[in-house]
């Protein structure tokens, strides 16, 4: 196959975070259960952070420019940090949801609805 | 044949099963189910890091996001499966919107990391040039306010830009034990049920 | 004590003690006693006082001032001597000193007896004639919209109460020392006539005739107070005597009255006084004044200099008759209030409706003291006329006399017949003060007092027995009311004049008469063209004086009873009644007559107040220079006082036959008169048609110009403020659409927008948090392909 033959350039990367990516964002977008909802972000964070680590990554350089170097993979480990942080909170958000509601639809919980 | 492109084998292996799985977690009903395709999904991108040499990041992936927050995850679902769990669904023409809003995003998506020339991929496969120094110490050293990568930039003035990420790591690290607090004291027990009385409850 | 202190302190207390019973009965009058009887005790006793303190004044005067004999032919000695002053200032406005002061003569001391005497008389008369007031009262003659006749309580206080208030305003008037007083208390005493004309004022009649009273009087105070306005811008003072005052220096300076300013000493001819001189050289003045040398401009020196050739100029002017009219005016202006108050020509209408109220006030004010005011005001301002001025007085008294002698005539209701002889004799008075008889007219006032309240009196004892005034119903009294049948032929005989001539035997209304009549025919001699008429008509008017009195006597109290009912009803008045007449027929009798042995009498006492410079006659007045009037003392001469004499007991000797034939003997009948002189007869039954020229002239227009003026009214006024309510009304709502439409609107119609576009953008809150996702999603698509499009960059690359 012409992709095995190829040396794997930055595009496959984008092509993988970007799938990732609008995966998660279709599930934050249908999930009617919160946790899958905050499974779908996940899936969003991960699509980002592989961009990142695409970006910064020295094999896959080409051009005048250095890309993001070391600052990718900086970037990409905060995420990974600031997203477990955000992940507790969600769960947080999500019990106290679960709490009140007696459910995690996300549909149930309408109130600020105008 | 030529020789195969074992990068590449392994870049296409990893990428289809996290692609494959990720669009299981969407497609699933069950959330149990969900939690695990996404384990999986996870684990590949993983693989993914490790294959652009960002090995750190790869371990940090597996440690973290795998073996935490999914754990997390995972005792969320457990915690709140009381109730009808199988009954929500959601409905087509949702789904439909959903798929169009999604495909939107992926079209534009593609469309841009094709556009750029910078970042088209070599057309021969050449040797990767190994990279000086294992990318972990690298990581830790930079943490530590250390650029390594940028420790012959001749210029002063630049190389007095470029400090390195001691600050975001300490901010990192009070942020985190914030967060924590936080949630504990949000997911904290009270009773429950009762609409009226939840709110009382959350009143301070 | 002082004379000068003395009388103003007895006279004062004799005029305010019938003030404290006014008070005392307006307050208190209806607690005393069932009705209030004993207010009538309490008037009664306080005029009593008045007239005590009256005598006691007049003894003491007297006493200072003795008299001497009527001087006949002789000039009248010097100046009167009155003692005038002030008893209270109320203010003082520059030169203007409002006071309450008196100024006391032997007339004034005269007028104040006969005053309090009269009226007491006529109080204790009141008891028994108002005695149906102590009780609820059934007016017959005052029917109500139902015809039934009006119940009202008993006034019987009250009756008193205004009695003493009018005694109070006379003796005011009689005792005022300056003319503003005068005209306070003229206007007062004609208040109290309102009041007790309109007694009984549920009766229309009473009330309509109140109301002609005082408007007719008003008419008359109308042409007064252009004569004091005259007087004060001419003399600067209203004060009768000379006066005290504080100059600017400190020092009290003697101004000159009114008198002394007209008539000054020492020979006291009448003169235009400076005041009017200045006044009426107005011009002369601004031209010296413009024109008065200076030294370098200096102003001061200028108007000292101005002044000073001004009052060298003042005799000059006077001489050249500067002012001369403005004299005239004052004295016409004073005599028209007179004109008005005594009733003559042609103000003489409401005297006779006056009739409406009860004897006692005909008797008290319409014969005896209120009319005579206005003769006393001519025989007070005396020194002031004028020639011309007395002349007018002269020609306004003979058509007065000579018009009421023909009304009374014919008249028939018994009080109406005495109302036109009051009014006759009043013109009487005023002929003879016009043609310069002081003595006489004043002399005849005094008289005149006594027996036309007599016959008042008894004309209201008649009244009370029979129930009716209408003569023609009454006759053949005399059997049941003697001793009022005797006091009314004394009275009758007193005011025809009866006496011998030549002797001094007669009644007082002789010698007053015979002096009227001795003037008369003095002022002939003077001027022969003007006095011939003049004394026609005064003789002709004491026949027919004589003719209706003795035509009223016969005809009430002589022949058969022409009513039976009447005539059975009729019974003699009480005592309380009968005594008052008694008493006036005896000062009747006796009034004109000196104390026998004394010079004491009332002609004595009169010749000490005759104002200084006023015997001598007037002559050569500037506008009409061919008038004479003659000095009294004249007439005194038995040449002319003789004929007199004669020819006035001439007249009433015929006057009285003719009576006796037709209602006496009843020789001739008094219907085939009336028939053969019908139309003469309806004249003067008509009172000469003065009622209907009046009131065609007068009240007719009058009507219809208010008729106009409330149509103005009504149309045009109410209609425009009612008009311009409903236009204010109108804009009020217009600006109310404009504010609704306009202003509203637009706030309105912006919230509701506002609010319905609030209302849809509420949808996009669906609260459905993958519904957010999906918007954000397809916000981030949007977003970039909007950035590829305008932002020229690389990464888009399309």
């Amino acid at each position: 196959m012409n992709l095995l033959a190829q040396p794997v350039g930055l595009p496959h990367y984008l092509v993988v975070s970007a799938i990732l990516f609008v995966c998660g964002v279709v599930c934050m977008a249908t999930k009617r259960n919160m946790l899958g909802v905050l499974m779908g972000i996940e899936l969003v964070l991960n699509g980002a952070n592989l961009n990142f680590v695409a970006f910064g990554s020295p094999m896959l350089r080409a051009g005048p420019s250095d890309g993001l170097g070391l600052d990718g993979q900086l970037i990409a480990l905060f995420v990974i940090v600031l997203a477990a942080a955000e992940a507790a909170v969600a769960l947080a958000i999500a019990l106290n949801f679960y709490h009140t509601h007696a459910t995690v639809d996300v549909d149930r919980g309408e109130e600020l609805k105008g | 044949m030529e020789a195969i492109n074992w990068h590449g084998f392994f870049f296409l292996f990893f990428a289809i099963v996290a692609c494959a799985f990720a669009m299981a977690v969407v497609v699933a009903d069950n959330i149990v189910r969900m939690a695990c395709y996404l384990v999986v999904s996870l684990g590949a991108v993983a693989g993914l890091y490790f294959l652009a040499q960002a090995e750190f990041l790869g371990a940090v992936q597996l440690m973290v996001y795998v073996g935490g927050t999914m754990v997390l995850l995972v005792f969320g679902v457990m915690l709140t499966a009381r109730g009808p769990l199988a009954s929500m669904r959601t409905g087509g023409g949702q789904w439909i919107m959903a798929a169009i809003a999604g495909g939107a995003l992926l079209a534009m998506l593609l469309q841009a990391a094709f556009s750029v020339s910078d970042w088209a991929a070599p057309k021969t496969i050449q040797e990767q040039a190994a990279v000086e120094g294992s990318p972990s110490a690298r990581l830790g050293l930079g943490l530590m306010g250390v650029r390594v990568d940028q420790l012959e930039q001749p210029n002063l003035m630049l190389r007095r830009g470029m400090s390195g990420h001691l600050l975001a790591f300490e901010i990192i690290s009070v942020h985190l034990v914030v967060v924590l607090v936080g949630a504990a004291y949000l997911a904290r027990a009270k009773r429950r049920l009762d609409h009226k009385q939840a709110k009382d409850d959350q009143r301070p | 004590m002082e004379l000068s202190e003395t009388l103003p302190l007895l006279l004062g207390l004799a005029w305010l003690l019938p003030l404290a019973s006014f008070v005392l009965i307006v307050f208190f009058g209806p607690r005393m006693g069932r009705g209030g009887y004993y207010a009538a005790y309490l008037a009664t006793a306080a005029i009593m006082a008045s007239f005590a303190l009256s005598v006691v004044a007049l003894a003491g005067w007297l006493a200072a001032h003795p008299l001497t004999a009527a001087a006949h032919g002789a000039h009248a000695a010097a100046a009167s001597a009155a003692v005038s002053g002030d008893w209270y200032s109320l203010g003082e406005f520059g030169p203007l000193r409002i006071t309450i002061g008196y100024y006391i003569d032997s007339l004034t001391l005269a007028m104040f007896c006969m005053v309090t005497l009269v009226a007491s008389c006529i109080h204790v008369y009141s008891f028994g004639y108002m005695h149906g007031e102590l009780s609820d009262v059934i007016d017959t003659l005052a029917p109500l919209a139902n015809g039934q006749p009006v119940r009202r309580r008993g006034r019987f206080c009250r009756f008193f109460q205004y009695l003493s208030l009018f005694c109070f305003s006379m003796l005011g008037l009689v005792v005022a020392g300056n003319v503003a007083m005068v005209f306070v208390f003229w206007e007062l005493v004609g208040i109290c006539s309102y009041l007790l004309i309109g007694f009984w004022h549920e009766r229309k009649s009473a009330s309509n005739a109140a109301n002609k009273a005082f408007i007719v009087n008003r008419v008359g105070d109308f042409g007064m107070i252009i004569g004091l306005m005259v007087l004060w811008t001419g003399m600067g003072t209203f004060s009768f005597g000379d006066y005290q005052t504080v100059n600017a220096k400190g020092d009290t300076v003697t101004k000159p009255g009114i008198f002394s300013q007209v008539r000054p000493g020492p020979n006291h001819r009448l003169q235009v006084p400076n005041g009017m001189v200045k006044m009426a050289a107005r011009r002369e003045i601004e031209k010296i004044a413009a024109h008065a040398p200076t030294i370098n401009g200096d102003l001061p020196l200028r108007r000292a200099s101005a002044a000073m050739m001004t009052w060298a100029a003042v005799k000059k002017w006077r001489a050249q008759g500067y002012g001369y009219g403005l004299l005239v005016v004052a004295g016409l202006g004073i005599f028209c209030g007179c004109v008005g108050k005594s009733a003559q020509f042609p103000l003489h209408v409401w005297l006779p409706d006056a009739m409406e109220g009860p004897t006692p006030v005909s008797a008290l004010i319409h014969a005896a003291t209120m009319v005579a005011a206005g003769v006393y005001l001519v025989g007070r301002f005396y020194p002031v006329f004028t020639p011309e001025v007395l002349l007018v007085i002269a020609c306004v008294g003979c058509i007065t006399l000579f018009l009421a002698a023909t009304i009374a005539l014919t008249a028939t209701d018994i009080k109406r017949v005495l109302a036109y002889s009051t009014v006759s004799q009043l013109g009487f008075m005023m002929l003879a003060l016009g043609l310069g008889g002081w003595l006489a007219g004043m002399f005849h006032l005094l008289t005149h007092a006594f027996f036309k309240s007599l016959l008042f009196l008894c004309s209201g004892s008649v009244i009370h027995s029979c129930g009716t005034n209408e003569m023609p119903r009454m006759g053949g009294l005399r059997k049941k009311m003697p001793y009022t049948a005797t006091t009314m032929l004394i009275g009758c005989l007193a005011i025809a004049g009866a006496g011998l001539p030549g002797t001094v035997v007669g009644l007082s209304g002789f010698f007053s008469k015979d002096y009227i009549v001795a003037q008369d025919l003095s002022f002939w001699g003077a001027n022969p063209r003007l006095g011939g008429p003049l004394y026609c008509a005064a003789l002709i008017g004491a026949g027919m004086t004589a003719f209706y009195m003795f035509r009223l006597w016969y005809m009430t109290f002589a022949g058969q009873p022409r009513d039976e009912a009447v005539h059975h009803h009729a019974h003699e008045s009480p005592r309380g009644m009968t005594v008052p007449l008694m008493i006036l027929a005896l000062l009747a009798v006796v009034a004109a007559w000196n104390v026998p042995g004394t010079n004491f009498g009332i002609e004595p006492l009169l010749t000490q107040a005759q104002p200084a410079g006023t015997a001598e006659g007037l002559a050569h007045g500037r506008m009409w220079p061919n008038v004479t009037v003659p000095a009294e003392h004249l007439s005194h001469s038995p040449a002319i006082h003789a004929r007199a004499e004669w020819a006035a007991f001439g007249t009433a000797l015929l006057g009285f036959l003719l009576a006796t034939v037709l209602y006496g003997l009843r020789k001739w009948d008094p219907e085939d008169v009336r028939r053969t002189f019908a139309p003469l007869h309806r004249f003067l039954v008509h009172k000469w048609w003065f009622d209907e020229l009046y009131a065609l002239v007068f009240v007719r227009p009058v009507l219809r110009l208010s008729g106009w003026v409330a149509i103005l009214d009504k149309q045009g006024l109410d209609w425009l403020a009612d008009n311009s309510a409903r236009a204010v009304a109108a804009v009020a709502r217009l600006d109310d659409w404009i504010d609704r439409i306009f202003v509203d609107a637009p706030v309105n119609l912006t919230a509701r927008w506002t609010y319905a576009f609030a209302l849809r953008l509420r949808v996009l809150q669906t609260g459905n948090i993958r519904q957010y996702v999906l918007w954000l999603a397809a916000g981030a698509v949007a977003l970039f392909v909007l950035m590829s499009l305008y932002w020229n960059y690389a990464v888009a690359g399309i």
